[in-house]
């Protein structure tokens, strides 16, 4: 095929190199296409995609200026202007000023780079398209018409047009929001800079030093979120091994021989995934709670006596959530019971795929149960596992329903240098940073923190998959 | 590589298309004068009654009046989530005005004058000694008077059983506590919140207020003009709750515990009359807070003293209209509508004066509790702090024998409450 070495030659170098090229040797009307970006396509008789071009040109160059320089020019200092009103009687409205609002500064500012952005990359790749459209007009080789080229779209570019949409979604719902939050959290945005009524403006890393307790003001900052930080890894690490282990455990006693209805004993675990989490979690906090049904059992056999003679308790009830230590044990605790079923069910799985031949050629060589379990299913489990264990890891990281379903309302902390941040012992990042935004409206700080629970996940991750990866294991079970 | 163009060229025309709708909507020829109003669930339909009568005052206007639900204890966070967006009209707790001032949500009244004198005919200084001053008074920040009071009765009080504990009895702690003993009962009440713990500290004569700048002052560490000083108030505060015979609630607890049946007395408010009622059968009595002692004296505690408002959004658009309703769901007939509805306190001076309201048991109790209470000011950094402070004597953590530990104590919560906003 002539067009595909006519490709080969033009794609010899990168994106950029052949962007370069096209803008040395285009003839004039390529040249033409640096400031009309339909005139390539017009000179090759492609009326229909130079008129296309010619709109979005158009569309662009609107969007600039009717949109995009109302924020822009002010991104740099996030506006100044402040709200002013006079009340006009006779239409019982308000007449207000040009008024800056710092929150739509940002965010339109925001999205007007990413459409520049965009616009950019089209307007390259149209020059390296229209040299190439050059290349083959002096080469003879027959151009396409625009109906092959729509067809083309669903024969051999089919990936282009299924991926089309879903990355469009991917930046407008997830790309430009993760930006805002980053831009954030270099900001000032607080209950006391609070659009419209107030202007926020740039701090630089301001934020990031008073979390971790650098900032004058903010002493106690710092030291909430190193406990906060220590409490949140802990809880990841225990929750997960606990679920993972009592997972494999419990699958293992179903899957024996000597279990008597396993189907039911099965059925009766599963039913904690069927009912809502936060209905059993709130539940449960309600039977631990200190005037709790728990709590009155223990004071009627006894044991709450019992343990304040032994000097564990200082209360008239046992603080099963409200106080550290206890509430720490605690949640691990149920959230093995909420966490197990869901273990269970994939180790089962797992399980029931184990290459039966290994198994037997180890009781042939005389394994006993425990060497089978050890060498053989232990094994196969982590590795077939290995990448579910990283990502139930960083789950619990964020695991916000556990932590804020039982300790809401529940746990008051009584270290009065936590209260001061708005923290408590039992906080996890994510729950903090949720009363930060949600009760003190303090947008910036939650923002920091959000970049650091990013980075702590992706680090996480990044070194967990590496290492699982790593020195094709892949191999060893096939 | 030419799909990037067809996407962005889409994007392109939906940006213009939404810039086009923006700037069309907001030129539109609808003439309708459109007011979104916000209020609690329970309060729907006796609201769209209002807005209905409100509607009728005013035929010549086209209204589109639009309701939803709000709780009050809640609209301060949906609002400041996005001022702009939210109602024009809403209700709100007394506690979330300063919050609400502070983000420059609230429209000063004061700027509507004219819109008053010109449709109702009344001057905002009428409307104001048309209520009861404490609630004015609440709803006055920095000396402007930011929205209409609805409704007095969000107080705390104290409920007992009188088979248990005499009316003499019940003016004390020390009495209500040893005849609780004595029945083999308990008597409760909340000590890890901000709302009920100022309760003994307000008593003693100390105070909270609210800077102009959002922070919180605060003088719980010193002495009060009275000559106490915090230490002995926590000092008396950990005699109480040394007692056997006390029991600490958790905040929101307090109505499964007066079912519990072990309790003959609680600290609670007007949302659990019915729970007492029950609880208590035929000895169901409620009174002002019991008094406590310090250092040998008798002090009577002063509840921090709430109230219900009706506000108007600072960014409403058509703001004028939506001053006059707000006042129009706040005068007298509408207040005493609000009362034969859902048994709610009035603030109208006239409609507390009404045979039917002065009738009712639990707001008598609310109205002999309003002579000793407070109107708490304080901001966001408050709450936490103070919350921790009445869970550490909840569990004993301090001595009353070490007064040192307790002025610490004191120093650190005094230091988070009045801490900067970072």
């Amino acid at each position: 095929m002539k067009q595909d070495n006519l490709s080969a030659e033009m794609m010899s170098g990168g994106f950029f190199s052949d962007f370069g090229r096209a803008v040395t040797k285009g003839d004039l009307f390529v040249k033409l296409s640096m400031l009309w970006m339909g005139a390539g396509y017009a000179k090759r008789k492609q009326y229909i995609k130079a008129a296309l071009m010619t709109l979005f040109e158009i569309a662009v160059i609107v969007f600039t200026v009717q949109f995009a320089m109302e924020y822009v020019p002010k991104f740099g200092g996030l506006g100044s202007v402040m709200p002013e009103k006079t009340f006009n009687i006779e239409t019982m409205k308000n007449e207000f000023n040009d008024y800056d609002n710092s929150f739509q500064i940002l965010l339109f500012s925001l999205f007007s780079f990413v459409v520049w952005i965009t616009a950019a990359a089209v307007w390259m790749y149209n020059m390296v398209s229209v040299y190439r459209l050059q290349l083959m007009e002096e080469a003879g080789v027959r151009i396409r018409t625009f109906k092959e080229d729509l067809i083309s779209f669903k024969e051999e570019k089919f990936h282009i047009t299924l991926l089309a949409l879903p990355v469009l979604g991917v930046v407008i719902f997830t790309v430009v929001p993760i930006l805002l939050l980053i831009l954030v959290a270099f900001t000032n945005y607080d209950q006391n800079h609070m659009p419209p009524g107030g202007l926020f403006t740039w701090v630089g890393f301001q934020n990031f030093i008073s979390l971790f307790g650098g900032g004058g003001l903010t002493v106690s900052f710092g030291y909430a979120f190193v406990r906060v930080l220590g409490w949140t890894l802990v809880w990841a690490f225990f929750a997960t091994i606990t679920t993972y282990i009592g997972g494999i455990v419990l699958s293992l006693l179903l899957n024996s021989k000597k279990t008597r209805v396993p189907r039911l004993w099965r059925t009766l675990f599963i039913a904690t995934i069927a009912v809502p989490q936060f209905v059993s979690l709130l539940l449960v906090r309600n039977f631990f709670a200190n005037g709790g049904i728990v709590n009155t059992i223990c004071a009627n056999i006894g044991l709450t006596d019992f343990l304040r003679n032994m000097g564990l308790v200082s209360t008239s009830y046992i603080p099963f959530l409200s106080a550290p230590g206890w509430a720490h044990v605690m949640i691990i605790l149920i959230n093995i019971w909420i966490g197990v079923p869901y273990q269970m069910l994939i180790a089962t799985g797992v399980l029931m795929n184990l290459p039966t031949e290994q198994l037997e050629s180890a009781r042939v060589d005389g394994a006993n149960k425990f060497q089978i379990f050890q060498k053989i299913t232990m094994p196969y489990m982590l590795f077939v596992t290995g990448p579910a264990l990283v990502t139930d890891f960083v789950k619990n990281i964020n695991n916000f329903n556990v932590i804020y379903l039982l300790t809401e309302n529940v746990y008051t902390t009584t270290n009065q240098v936590m209260a001061n941040s708005q923290a408590k012992e039992v906080d996890l990042l994510v729950t903090w940073l949720f009363r930060l935004t949600q009760d003190y409206y303090n947008y910036k700080m939650a923002s920091a923190i959000g970049i650091i629970v990013f980075i702590i996940c992706a680090v996480f991750t990044l070194i967990a998959f590496n290492r699982m990866i790593k020195g094709d294991k892949e191999g060893t079970y096939q | 590589m030419k799909f990037k163009k067809i996407p962005a060229a889409a994007l392109a025309v939906v940006t213009a298309a939404g810039l086009a709708a923006c700037s069309g909507s907001s030129s539109g020829a609808d003439d309708a004068v459109g007011i979104r109003v916000w209020g609690a669930e329970d309060d729907q339909a006796l609201l769209s009654e209002l807005i209905a009568g409100f509607e009728a005052q005013y035929p010549d206007v086209d209204f589109d009046i639009q309701l939803g639900v709000e709780s009050e204890s809640t609209a301060k966070d949906t609002i400041l989530t996005d001022v702009e967006a939210a109602a024009d009209v809403f209700a709100f707790a007394s506690d979330q005005i300063y919050d609400l001032v502070n983000a420059g949500a609230l429209a000063d009244l004061q700027n509507y004058e004219e819109a008053f004198e010109r449709y109702p005919g009344r001057t905002l200084d009428e409307i104001k000694a048309a209520n009861s001053e404490s609630s004015v008074a609440a709803a006055t920040v920095n000396d402007t008077f930011y929205a209409f009071p609805i409704a007095g009765d969000n107080s705390y009080f104290l409920y007992y059983d009188s088979s248990v504990i005499s009316e003499e009895d019940a003016r004390s702690w020390d009495t209500i506590l040893e005849a609780a003993q004595t029945a083999g009962k308990k008597a409760g009440m909340v000590f890890s919140s901000g709302w009920y713990n100022a309760a003994f500290f307000y008593g003693a004569g100390f105070m909270t207020d609210l800077n102009p700048d959002g922070t919180t002052a605060m003088d719980w560490n010193g002495t009060s003009p009275e000559g106490y000083t915090g230490v002995q108030v926590v000092q008396s505060m950990l005699d109480i709750a040394g007692h056997p015979a006390f029991m600490f609630i958790a905040d929101g607890d307090t109505a499964n515990q007066i079912a519990s049946g072990n309790l003959c007395a609680i600290v609670s408010g007007s949302w659990d009359a019915q729970a007492a009622q029950t609880a208590f059968g035929d000895g169901y009595a409620a009174a002002r807070l019991p008094d406590f002692t310090i250092d040998g004296t008798s002090v009577p505690m002063k509840s921090a003293f709430g109230y219900k408002f009706i506000g108007v959004n600072e960014y409403s658009e058509n703001i004028g209209w939506a001053v006059l309703l707000a006042e129009y769901l706040t005068n007298e007939e509408s207040q005493i509508r609000r009362f034969e509805a859902r048994q709610i306190g009035p603030t109208n001076l006239r409609a507390v004066a009404t045979d039917e309201v002065q009738a009712n048991y639990a707001i008598a109790a609310v109205i002999a509790q309003s002579e000793y209470s407070v109107i708490q000011k304080a901001g966001g950094k408050y709450w936490d702090p103070v919350q921790s402070f009445g869970e550490i004597i909840a569990q004993g953590a301090l001595d009353r024998n070490d007064p040192a530990a307790i002025q610490t104590s004191l120093d650190a919560l005094v230091e988070g409450v009045t801490a900067a906003i970072e």
